[in-house]
């Protein structure tokens, strides 16, 4: 279980201070998908940054299975599954390397990469690329191998910065089914996302973040109930404010 | 420590899977050495000899003054050539090294038993004329010599009586330490390919993987980030120290080929070559912390490069400061970084003895400000700005 309490943080660029996250709270459980959604820019991005303990918050806090991020950062990276939304691979390496490489540096012994990997192999149907370079591979190879190498170590805890971006229709639907297999496997998983529909066919519980802050939350049908419309997708509209803005 | 292994072995991995930089990094600098020693030997031989023994062309100004030296000069392995129209032109257009000016007194001076003057004209800030003047300066004192000589003996004097003390000349050099100062490129060469040999893997590691965004994902790991970067300086020391020894051996090979010329019969031992990587082994440290450090602190990969221009720079700073102000070794410059190699280097390189005291210093200095480096470098590992890339 992850919870967030009251986020706040801001860079300073020259042209003056950008507050990214302004007040984030929300908690993702156990056995369940809980999906950001947002336009661009809303805060989503640094707010998993956080969540993940590769910035500090100037103010808030997070707690994974009670860990916090703060003080007990090494343990809570050990908890984490992480696909951040840089999620280069090195080319130079075959998918299998890529993986194994970050088991070793999860500190797993050789025998459990090799079920770990091969476990994964399967459920995302890597067989016919794994001891492939991962150099020209597609894109959805890429995030495919990028997932595996995130939960090579068997995290408890999944975090996914916009999984299925740039992926087609086969690809994101396999990894919708893989997602689910994550749920159902009790384990608390994150992501997030800018496109409604998959956040409504995915999501147990839906965060809408607009302008760093928290605008509303809930199940989709709770969502659609408290905006009174009638499509996820107005409700996602309304819900971020740009309706009252005129923009899109 | 694991993480440190684990990083290193990813590193090298990949970059030995690299033709390319396999090429341009590892092997350039291996090869172009037997060219360098084999071409640079055969030149400066072929050089010396034709300057030393090929006829020298000089055109002699008044010739019609002097005669007899004119016709001893010839006897010397010197075609007379009659005076061009412009003097200074010739100098300066590089057609003759030297020329020679006979004054119009020379006759009656030389009769009158003063000394004749001839004025010997050349660029001293050309390499080239050194030898063409020298042999000349040299054919001049022979002819003074022989006629002053005949004159003392004209007046019933002995030459030697002029004479009160006799010069001559024993060199003491070594064959070693004479090619050490022949090899004064060496030390600049090793200590270049030392501390930037690594350079595009560092760079590549850090500033590159930055650029590439894959440093995200890897410091969300729970691996510590201290271990990551000290496995990534780990990679490029043994990069850099790989390159080093195939350039030391590929001098050693180079050598036992010469035949003739300045590198003729050197020999680079096997205990030597141990010596200079012991010696250059904190260079490559500092190099490869150094580099971690900028590339930690720059956005780019491109911004990294830029460095490049400065720090190769550096290892030329010591040698130019003691070829303009040479200093005996003093054991503060075992401790001063670029001096110190250079002056160990060149100790082995004339097989001098490198005391205790001067070992430990220069590797307490040496691993010392490595350790400084790797430590600032380490901070700024830390920083939060460095996973992110977007």
């Amino acid at each position: 279980m992850i919870e967030l309490t009251n986020l706040h943080k801001c860079f300073k660029t020259k042209t003056g201070t950008v507050t990214a996250v302004n007040g984030v709270s929300f908690r993702a459980e156990d056995g369940a998908i809980t999906g950001l959604l947002g336009p661009n820019g809303a805060g989503k991005t640094t707010t998993m940054r956080i969540l993940y303990t590769l910035m500090k918050a100037d103010q808030g806090s997070v707690l994974v299975d009670g860990l916090d991020t703060t003080r007990d950062a090494d343990a809570v990276r050990r908890l984490l599954g992480v696909l951040p939304d840089a999620r280069s691979l090195y080319k130079r390496l075959t998918a299998r390397e890529n993986i194994t490489y970050f088991g070793r540096l999860h500190g797993m012994d050789e025998a459990s990469i090799r079920t770990n990997t091969d476990r994964l192999v399967e459920e995302l149907g890597m067989a016919d690329f794994i001891d492939r370079r991962t150099e020209g591979f597609s894109q959805g190879q890429r995030t495919k191998t990028a997932i595996a190498r995130a939960l090579v170590h068997n995290p408890k805890n999944v975090i996914l910065d916009e999984p299925t971006n740039g992926l087609d229709v086969m690809t994101t639907r396999a990894l919708r089914d893989f997602l689910k297999t994550l749920r159902a496997e009790g384990r608390c998983v994150i992501l997030s996302s800018h496109i409604m529909q998959e956040v409504g066919a995915l999501c147990d519980h839906i965060v809408v973040i607009a302008k760093g802050r928290v605008t509303t939350q809930g199940s989709p049908d709770e969502l659609l109930k408290q905006t009174g419309e009638s499509t996820l997708e107005d409700a996602f509209v309304k819900a971020i404010g740009a309706d009252e803005e005129g923009s899109t | 420590m694991r993480t440190l292994i684990t990083v290193m072995i990813k590193e090298l991995t990949e970059t030995f899977r690299d033709r390319k930089i396999i090429i341009n990094g590892l092997l350039m600098v291996p090869l172009l050495v037997p060219v360098l020693i084999l071409g640079m030997g055969a030149l400066a031989q072929s050089r010396a000899e034709i300057q030393l023994e090929s006829e020298l062309s000089l055109p002699v100004l008044g010739a019609d003054y002097a005669p007899n030296l004119v016709a001893y000069l010839s006897t010397q392995n010197i075609r007379i050539e009659p005076p061009p129209a412009d003097v200074e032109a010739m100098i300066s257009n590089q057609e003759r090294d030297v020329i020679l000016r006979i004054d119009e007194s020379y006759a009656d001076d030389w009769r009158q038993s003063r000394a004749a003057t001839v004025e010997i004209l050349f660029d001293s800030s050309r390499q080239d004329a050194q030898i063409p003047v020298r042999r000349v300066e040299r054919a001049l004192e022979g002819y003074s010599r022989q006629a002053g000589a005949v004159r003392l003996i004209a007046r019933g004097v002995d030459p030697a009586l002029n004479q009160a003390v006799r010069v001559t000349y024993r060199d003491l050099a070594t064959n070693e330490s004479r090619r050490g100062m022949l090899l004064a490129f060496l030390p600049y060469l090793l200590i270049l390919t030392a501390f930037l040999g690594g350079a595009y893997l560092v760079m590549d590691a850090t500033a590159g993987e930055r650029e590439r965004q894959s440093l995200e994902p890897l410091l969300a790991t729970p691996a510590s980030r201290v271990a990551i970067m000290s496995g990534k300086i780990a990679a490029a020391c043994v990069f850099g120290m790989l390159v080093l020894l195939l350039t030391l051996l590929s001098f050693k090979l180079s050598f036992t080929f010469v035949r003739s010329g300045p590198f003729a019969g050197m020999e680079v031992t096997m205990l030597a070559i141990g010596k200079l990587l012991i010696i250059l082994l904190p260079m490559v440290l500092i190099g490869t912390a150094l580099l971690t450090l900028i590339s930690a602190s720059v956005k780019s990969l491109k911004e990294a490069q830029s460095y490049m221009g400065i720090l190769m720079m550096l290892p030329v700073l010591p040698t130019a400061i003691l070829l303009v102000n040479p200093v005996k070794n003093a054991l503060w410059m075992f401790a001063t970084p670029f001096l110190a190699q250079n002056q160990l280097i060149l100790m082995v390189l004339r097989a001098e003895t490198i005391s205790m005291v001067q070992w430990t210093t220069y590797l307490g200095a040496g691993f010392g400000l490595g350790a400084v480096l790797w430590c600032i470098a380490a901070s700024l590992y830390h920083s939060e700005r460095l996973a992110i890339s977007a």
